[in-house]
């Protein structure tokens, strides 16, 4: 198996989609794409104390998702694009996969109804 | 368990259920339509209980294998298979690229009658799955639809994001 070079040069999909497994962890993802935020800002609309923000945040960090900003204070959490855009990607694909041979069985289907209807011309 | 996370995908067909069971199971007609724009060539096929069919989809100089054991046969109505990635002899393998996506899975697909047209209904869930595993599907199936399509769009303003 050819397997040199994908652990550097993806990301660690496994790690991405066992955090989005998670609704807070979805929604704090939501609420980032609108922006980055701190801890405070993003507990707020939540029924979640800070501390339960701030292990989500890590878990959300260590899957490449969202890094956080220097700043001491407030340490703002933001998106990181292109992990996100590499999960949509894969998921992109695992959908195309049947849907894209669907599309192709109709067209089986197709030509099996035409050399049917042939067949019965020629009785 | 009910909160099993599981792929599930319909489609209704515009042909009668007799001729979408045989584009199912007859492996002449199925390599020419499984696996989206690549050369499918099927080893072996044996439609029965505890049967194999054993697929190679190749695209340029990759080759990716799949096995599958089936487990239920009921003509026209049902198909239901235990279907894994495998190495070079066929043996189960993990994703190269993710260790923790399910090893087995379990396609379950119905062919409901609807006269001219044919519903199909598959599902797919996670077999003896690891709980590691389990994570790595459900997020995969909340990404897929209802997390993010439903109610949070986070991947749309993203591309739109990353478009601009």
């Amino acid at each position: 198996m050819e397997q040199v070079g994908y652990e550097s040069a993806l990301p660690n999909l496994d790690a991405v989609f066992a955090a989005l497994a998670d609704p807070t962890r979805r929604a704090i993802l939501s609420r980032l794409a609108g922006g980055e935020a701190s801890v405070n800002e993003i507990a707020a609309p939540f029924d979640i104390s800070q501390p339960a923000v701030s292990r989500h945040l890590k878990v959300l960090e260590r899957a490449g998702l969202v890094e956080r900003g220097i700043d001491e204070q407030r340490r703002p959490a933001r998106l990181k694009a292109d992990n996100m855009a590499a999960a949509a990607d894969w998921l992109a694909e695992f959908k195309a996969f049947w849907g894209t041979s669907f599309n192709q069985l109709d067209d089986i289907l197709i030509t099996m109804k035409q050399s049917g209807q042939q067949d019965k011309d020629h009785e | 368990m009910s909160d099993q996370p599981q792929y599930l995908l319909d489609r209704v067909f515009d042909a009668p259920r007799d001729m979408v069971w045989r584009a199912w199971t007859d492996p002449d007609l199925l390599q020419h339509w499984y696996g989206p724009g690549v050369e499918t060539t099927i080893h072996k096929f044996d439609l029965q209980p505890g049967g194999m069919w054993l697929n190679e989809m190749k695209w340029g100089d990759k080759s990716d294998l799949s096995k599958m054991e089936f487990q239920e046969v009921t003509p026209p109505e049902k198909l239901v298979w235990l279907h894994s990635s495998t190495d070079a002899d066929w043996n189960i393998t993990a994703n190269p690229m993710m260790p923790d996506w399910p090893r087995v899975l379990l396609a379950t697909v119905t062919f409901e009658d609807l006269g001219p047209k044919t519903k199909v209904r598959l599902t797919m869930v996670p077999v003896d799955a690891s709980d590691a595993e389990i994570a790595c599907f459900a997020g995969a199936m909340a990404g897929m639809d209802s997390g993010w399509g439903g109610g949070y769009k986070v991947l749309d303003e993203m591309f739109a994001e990353l478009q601009a």
